[in-house]
C-alpha cells in the first residue's frame, strides 16, 4: 500500500488552484520604502491604530508592511531592496481550510481569499498557517479619538474585538468600478481604479490590475520583466502578487 | 431549606405565586417582542400617503437609489420648496418641526427603520437597473403614514431573491451568493 511518504509532492494535489483575476506587480527596485502604501491602506480601510504599547508586543494591525532585510556580516552589511508584503491573495490558500467557521472563503466571483468577519470567531488558525504572515487579529477594540472617527470609509465595514482581518485587494474599489461601468453599461477598463496603496505609491512601484487580461498593465508588465518572484510559490499557494528585483 | 421552599411552593398558594411570577416574565417577554415590531418614533410625523398620493416621485425624495448604494432622505430644503407655500405650514402642529428646522438651520434626525448592520454593502442601483421595484424591498410604502418596515431585512431574504433572480444564469449566481458581494 502506498503511504504518504511514497509520493512525491508534485504528485499531491493539496486542494484544487484557482486561475487569478485580480493580481499586483510590485517593482522592489524602485521602492524606496517611504511607507506611503502603509498610511494609505490604513485611511482606506479603516484600520486601528493600536497605539504603543500592543505594538511591542507585534500586534501592529498593518495589512501591509515594508520588510527590510540585511545581508552579509558586519561591517559589510548591505540592505536588500525594501519588500513591501501583503496578503497575495493566494489561488489555494493555507489560510481557507483551516478555519473550522468558513469565515475566510474564496470568493468565486472575483477569485480572492475573503475573510468575513461577521462570520469569524477568532480562533487565529488562519494567522497562524498563513506563510506570509499577513493576518491581523483585534486583540482590542482600539479607540479612535474624536475627530479621527469622522474620517472611517463607509464602504468598509468597521471591525470589532476578536475578528481576524487582512487586505482584501480593496474589493470595495472593485465593487465600485463594477458597479459604475455596469451603470455605463461598458466592462471595467483597465487601470480605471487601483488599490489604495498603489495608488499612493509615489515611484508607482505597485500596479494592479486583472492578470487574467492579456493587454492588461500587470500582464504587459509581467510579460516585459519575465523574470517575476513569487514568494513560497514552492509551497503550492498560487500567489497573485509577482515581484521584481535586480532587473 | 430548599426543601422547605418546594414544600411551600407545592401548597395552594406556592403554585399562585409560580403562576404569577410565570405570567409576569411572559408578559414582559412578549412586550419585548412587540416593541420590535413597532415602527420608531421620528421627528415628524411625516406622511408618504399624503405625499405620494400627490404624484410625487419617491425619487424626487430619494434620488440616491437610482445612482448609488444609498437612497438618502430629503433635507428641509426640499420639504420648504412646497411647504414654504402651503397654509397648513403655518398653523399644523405636524408640521411645527419642520419650521423649527428650517428656521434653525438643524437638520433633522430621522430615526431608520429600513436598515442593514454595517457589515452588510447593500446597494441601491443595481436592484432598481434591475428593474426591482421600492415596493419588491419596501413594502407599499404609498400606503404609511409613518415609515415602516414590513420585511426582515436577513440574509435569507437576500439570498432567496438572489438565487430566485440569477435563476438558470450560472455565473450570476455565483456573483450574487458570493459571500464578498455583499460582506467586506
Ligand atoms: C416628499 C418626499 C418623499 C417622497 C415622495 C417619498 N419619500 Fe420616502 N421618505 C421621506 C422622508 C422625509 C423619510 C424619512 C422619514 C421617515 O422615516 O418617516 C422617508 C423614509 C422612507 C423610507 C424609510 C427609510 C428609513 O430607513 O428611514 C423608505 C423605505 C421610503 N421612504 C421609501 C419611499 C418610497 C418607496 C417612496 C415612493 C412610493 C417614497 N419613499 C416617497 C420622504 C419622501
Ligand atoms: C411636492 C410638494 C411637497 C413636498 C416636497 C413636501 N410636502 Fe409635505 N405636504 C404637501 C402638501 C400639499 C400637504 C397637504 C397639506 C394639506 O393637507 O393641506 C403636505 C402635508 C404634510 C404633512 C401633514 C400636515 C398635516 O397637518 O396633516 C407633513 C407632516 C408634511 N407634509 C411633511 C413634509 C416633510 C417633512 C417634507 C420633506 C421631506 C415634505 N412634507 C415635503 C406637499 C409637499
Ligand atoms: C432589493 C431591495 C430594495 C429595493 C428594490 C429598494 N430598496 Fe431601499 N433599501 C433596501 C435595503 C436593504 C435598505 C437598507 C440599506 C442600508 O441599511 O444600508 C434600504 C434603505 C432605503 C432607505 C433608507 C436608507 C438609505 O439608503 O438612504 C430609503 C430612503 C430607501 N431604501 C428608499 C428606496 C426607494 C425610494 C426605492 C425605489 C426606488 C428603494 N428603496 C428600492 C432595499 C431595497
Ligand atoms: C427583490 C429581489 C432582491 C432582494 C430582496 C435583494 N436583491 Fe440584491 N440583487 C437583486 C438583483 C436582481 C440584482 C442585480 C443582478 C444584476 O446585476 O443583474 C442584485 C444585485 C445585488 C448586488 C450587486 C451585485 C453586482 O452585480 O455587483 C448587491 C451588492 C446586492 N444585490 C446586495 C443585496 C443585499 C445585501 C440584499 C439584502 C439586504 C439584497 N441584495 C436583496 C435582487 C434582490
Ligand atoms: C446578498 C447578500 C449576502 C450574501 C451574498 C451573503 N450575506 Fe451574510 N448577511 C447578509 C445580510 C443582509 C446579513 C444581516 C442579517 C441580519 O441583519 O439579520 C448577513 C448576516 C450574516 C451573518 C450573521 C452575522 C450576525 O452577527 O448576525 C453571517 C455569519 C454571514 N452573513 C455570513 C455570510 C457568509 C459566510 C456568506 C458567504 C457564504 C454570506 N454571508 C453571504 C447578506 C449577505
Amino acid at each position: 500500500m502506498a503511504t504518504l511518504n511514497d509520493l512525491k509532492i508534485s504528485e499531491v494535489k493539496l486542494s484544487e488552484g484557482e486561475g487569478g483575476k485580480w493580481g499586483m506587480v510590485i517593482d522592489q527596485d524602485i521602492c524606496t520604502g517611504c511607507q506611503a502604501c502603509v498610511a494609505a491602506c490604513a485611511m482606506e480601510n479603516n484600520i486601528s491604530f493600536v497605539g504603543e504599547e500592543d505594538s511591542g508586543y507585534g500586534r501592529s494591525m498593518h495589512w501591509i508592511r515594508i520588510e527590510r532585510f540585511w545581508e552579509g556580516e558586519y561591517p559589510e552589511v548591505k540592505m536588500t531592496p525594501n519588500q513591501p508584503m501583503l496578503c497575495q491573495q493566494c489561488g489555494s490558500a493555507p489560510c481557507e481550510p483551516v478555519c473550522p467557521a468558513f469565515a475566510t472563503v474564496h470568493s468565486q466571483a472575483e477569485k480572492l481569499n475573503l475573510q468575513v468577519y461577521n462570520r469569524c470567531v477568532g480562533t487565529r488558525y488562519c494567522a497562524n498557517n498563513c506563510p506570509y504572515q499577513v493576518r491581523s487579529f483585534n486583540w482590542r477594540d482600539y479607540k479612535r479619538p474624536e475627530p479621527l472617527a469622522n474620517q472611517l470609509n463607509p464602504d468598509v465595514t468597521v471591525r470589532r474585538r476578536g475578528v481576524m482581518e487582512k487586505c482584501t485587494f480593496c474589493i470595495q474599489r472593485i465593487h465600485k468600478a463594477q458597479d459604475q461601468a455596469k451603470a455605463e453599461g461598458r466592462e471595467v477598463m483597465d487601470g480605471e481604479f487601483t488599490t489604495a496603496c498603489a495608488q499612493a505609491c509615489p515611484a508607482n512601484a505597485i500596479t494592479f490590475g486583472r492578470t487574467d487580461d492579456p493587454r492588461s498593465l500587470v500582464s504587459q508588465l509581467a510579460k516585459r520583466r519575465g523574470h517575476g518572484a513569487k514568494h513560497l510559490e514552492e509551497l503550492g499557494t498560487l500567489p497573485n502578487v509577482t515581484y521584481f528585483k535586480g532587473g | 431549606m430548599i426543601k422547605r421552599f418546594f414544600d411551600w411552593l407545592k401548597q395552594p398558594l406556592g403554585l399562585i405565586a409560580v403562576g404569577i411570577v410565570f405570567l409576569a416574565l411572559f408578559s414582559i417577554a412578549a412586550y419585548g417582542l412587540y416593541t420590535t415590531q413597532q415602527s420608531p418614533e421620528q421627528p415628524i410625523q411625516f406622511p408618504h400617503k399624503t405625499h405620494v398620493a400627490f404624484g410625487i416621485q419617491c425619487l424626487y425624495c430619494h434620488p440616491g437609489a437610482s445612482k448609488g448604494p444609498s437612497a438618502g432622505l430629503p433635507s428641509q430644503a426640499k420639504c420648504w420648496a412646497c411647504h414654504n407655500q402651503i397654509q397648513k405650514t403655518q398653523t399644523s402642529a405636524l408640521l411645527a418641526p419642520l419650521k423649527d428646522a428650517v428656521l434653525s438651520g438643524q437638520s433633522i434626525e430621522w430615526v431608520p427603520v429600513a436598515i442593514v448592520p454595517d457589515f452588510v454593502q447593500f446597494n441601491h442601483r443595481a436592484h432598481i437597473a434591475a428593474g426591482k421595484n421600492c415596493e419588491d424591498c419596501h413594502g407599499d410604502v404609498s400606503q404609511m403614514n409613518i415609515a415602516e418596515n414590513p420585511q426582515v431585512m436577513n440574509m435569507g431574504w437576500c439570498l432567496n431573491c438572489h438565487v430566485e433572480s440569477a435563476g438558470e444564469d450560472q455565473e450570476k449566481l455565483v456573483k450574487l451568493t458570493d459571500c464578498g458581494t455583499c460582506h467586506y
